[in-house]
């Protein structure tokens, strides 16, 4: 498969974002009561850690889980890898990669709580390589964890699984859930706030924020400043979040990675496909896009279901580099959505 | 704020690449040919890729009248307009032309659905329709370096094409370096090799061009010459007039790399640029016309739909290898299982001979009752 990897080159623009330091929203703290105040970090067993991230309530950012369910049903057997997930591979976006070059003692104490539990044979931290904007340099170790810098091209995160011994288990966990963790175990703090990116070319004061959890975007980008009145506003990833029309009512969550104002939208061209096959050759799944598209435009589920359809990841490669703007991938994942639907009520 | 927020779909960032850009480059692409021209045939050779151009795009613009369509801006005919006159002489007169543009559009194109939807590429079906129409006019080239009249009646001096010569069996009387440089007659643009390589070139860099298709092409093609020369003398002559009479070399960097026609995938590229390596190869070989180029192009055009199949379905396998591997394993033991008896394993004068068997047993029942489950499923 790898030999049909394509995936597509990104200019990350992550600066200045990610060497700046993080900028805390005022905002009150919450504590909760645990049975075992006093027990020195050292001594916690692995049932008090699953305790503490049920009390502080903690939810894992790369996936949504509640960690204590997470962890609890996760069973590492022997030889398991513990993956920290830090990858920020899309532009604009290092909420995580902040944490791991800001926050970096806090990190590896939340791992170090996290190993407790899951008892791995090996543990790093996977952070994206190839920011070239940048002059920062990735740290190669952090506390006492290796960073597993992963390279190449747009979307990285579903090459993590390579560097992971064939026939082991593995558990993926996001870093702010390890900085949420630490924060649980030294100061009893519930997680009520969350990491948000805020970038874009007509933000002032462009920084990784930590806002309560339930902040609306208007008042985040009031926070950073507007130099213009953007044309777009964009809730989660620049490739993968949502535009939203409302910012006075939409609200960041747990798993919210940033908030993005560009001055501009990037237009609709009314050319039809060419048939150039570049989304073809983006698609990092070895998907035959150009096809499919034709099939869901046309509404033949069966057809789509030959070609693969379900294993569309949503990355939007193919979006991006369409030389007519189609908007692929949208379209893909309407079909799969149709088609899932299709699957329950058993008309396909 | 919230009066100019517009919604878009998930990349929120694009390429800045777009179809207007890649049509550009081929248009810029295709200059410094006619450039060429004008210095070998006079204005003549300009005025007819500008009368090729506005035909083209004034046909579409009809067409998607005709259709109650709203025009779009559309580079495309500009493209097939300047190509079709680089495929013949200069002294072409223009009903030609413009008939070979009817055809490209009109019957090509348009009813297929414009752009994006033909099955055939326009040009190469253009040229080929006037070349079967009028052969004695298509393949006439007048003679380099004479300025041809641009209106009326042309009193050009004619002379022998090379690719004729090859298709009689004759030594052309040209040497390699006119044939690079374009002053041997023959096409109006396909001559010139040496410009249409760094054209080619440019757009290759330039990423308008897959590299695979021209280099998948003329390897294998340079590489038949070489094995069946038509001609006599040194095989290396024999392969330079092949490669660079007629228009192989242009339609490799210009008519074969369109789009719209050929197949998806770089797999697919490289088997449709071997077989119509191949295909032009026996059509030169055994054909009548000495326009190999644009019939078997218009012949390869009909498979790259099956090249995509081809590649989908070796995807397709590549992608559920682990499942489809099982599944006939789990095929194969079941038809095992059933032919033969479960083997018996003895080993004679051993103490350990029943226990032994009772575990050979245990594990052909264990594995039948695995497989079995299985083929339920």
């Amino acid at each position: 498969m790898s030999l049909f990897f394509k995936g597509i080159l990104l200019e990350q623009k992550k600066e200045p974002m990610l060497t700046r330091s993080t900028l805390v929203m005022r905002q009150e703290f919450e504590y909760f009561d645990c049975d075992f105040p006093d027990t020195p970090l050292e001594e916690l067993s692995g049932e008090q850690v699953i305790e503490l991230t049920r009390l502080a309530g903690i939810v894992d950012e790369s996936d949504g889980k509640m960690l204590w369910e997470k962890l609890e049903k996760a069973n590492l057997g022997e030889g398991g890898t513990l993956i920290v997930d830090a990858i920020d591979d899309e532009p604009y976006i290092s909420s995580q990669m902040s944490i791991c070059i800001h926050q970096p003692e806090k990190l590896a104490a939340g791992i170090e709580l996290c190993e407790k539990v899951l008892s791995p044979a090996k543990t790093y931290i996977a952070m994206y390589r190839h920011i070239f904007d940048s002059n920062f340099g990735i740290p190669s170790k952090i506390g006492k964890y290796h960073v597993k810098k992963i390279g190449g091209r747009y979307p990285a995160e579903s090459r993590v699984y390579r560097h992971i011994p064939k026939g082991k288990n593995s558990v993926i966990v996001g870093a702010c859930a390890m900085l949420h963790l630490a924060r649980a175990a030294e100061e009893s703090r519930k997680m009520t706030s969350c990491f948000v990116t805020v970038a874009g070319d007509v933000v002032k004061n462009p920084r990784n924020v930590e806002v309560p959890i339930g902040t609306t975007a208007e008042k985040i980008l009031e926070l950073c400043g507007l130099t213009e009145e953007p044309e777009t506003i964009v809730l989660g990833g620049s490739m993968t979040g949502r535009a939203i029309f409302e910012p006075e009512n939409e609200t960041v969550g747990p798993t919210t990675r940033g908030v993005i104002a560009l001055a501009r939208s990037y237009g609709t061209y009314s050319y039809t496909c060419i048939g150039c096959g570049r989304c073809d050759h983006a698609c990092p799944k070895a998907l035959s896009v150009c096809a499919m598209r034709k099939f869901a435009e046309a509404g033949k589920l069966d057809e789509l279901q030959k070609y693969d359809v379900s294993m569309c990841i949503g990355c939007g490669a193919c979006s991006y580099v369409c030389p007519s703007r189609i908007d692929v991938s949208a379209t893909l994942l309407k079909a799969k959505k149709q088609i899932e639907i299709a699957k329950k009520e058993g008309t396909l | 704020m919230k009066d100019r927020l517009m919604f878009q779909n998930a990349p929120h960032v694009r390429q800045s690449e777009s179809v207007v850009t890649m049509m550009t480059d081929v248009i810029f692409a295709l200059l410094p040919v006619y450039l060429m021209c004008f210095f070998y045939y006079g204005a003549r050779s300009l005025v007819l890729g500008l009368c090729g151009a506005f035909f083209c795009c004034a046909f579409s613009a009809i067409g998607s009248l005709l259709l109650r369509e709203k025009p779009v801006p559309d580079l495309t005919p500009v493209i097939t307009g300047l190509i079709i006159p680089l495929l013949m002489p200069a002294d072409i007169p223009y009903y030609i032309l413009i008939s070979a543009c009817t055809v490209a559009i009109l019957v090509v194109k348009l009813p297929f659905g414009g752009t994006g939807s033909n099955l055939f590429n326009p040009a190469a079906v253009g040229f080929a329709s006037v070349a079967i129409c009028w052969p004695e006019l298509v393949f006439r080239y007048p003679a380099t370096m004479q300025s041809i009249e641009v209106f009326g009646e042309t009193t050009a001096k004619f002379a022998q094409s090379p690719a004729y010569s090859l298709s009689l069996g004759a030594v052309p009387d040209h040497n390699v370096l006119d044939m690079l440089l374009g002053s041997a007659p023959g096409p109006m643009g396909a001559t010139n090799i040496l410009v249409v390589v760094a054209c080619g070139i440019f757009l290759i860099v330039k990423k308008a061009v897959n590299w695979i298709t021209p280099v998948s092409f003329l390897v294998p093609y340079a590489l038949l010459c070489l094995l069946f020369p038509r001609i006599g003398g040194s095989p290396f002559d024999a392969l330079c007039f092949e490669l660079f009479s007629g228009t192989v070399v242009f339609g490799a960097f210009f008519m074969l790399t369109e789009p719209v026609t050929s197949p998806k995938r770089d797999f697919g590229k490289l088997m449709a640029g071997i077989s119509s390596a191949v295909v032009v190869f026996l059509f030169r070989y055994f054909g009548g016309f000495e326009m190999g180029f644009a019939s078997a192009l218009i012949v390869m055009n009909v498979f790259s739909p099956l090249f995509d199949a081809v590649c989908e379905n070796i995807l397709h396998v590549l992608r559920h290898g682990d499942s489809i591997v099982s599944t006939f394993k789990a095929e194969f033991d079941r038809k095992k299982a059933a032919k033969e008896p479960a083997v018996k394993v003895v080993f004679e004068e051993s103490p350990e001979t029943e226990e032994i068997q009772e575990v050979v047993e245990e594990i052909d029942l264990s594995e039948k009752e695995e497989t079995g489950e299985e083929a339920v499923q």
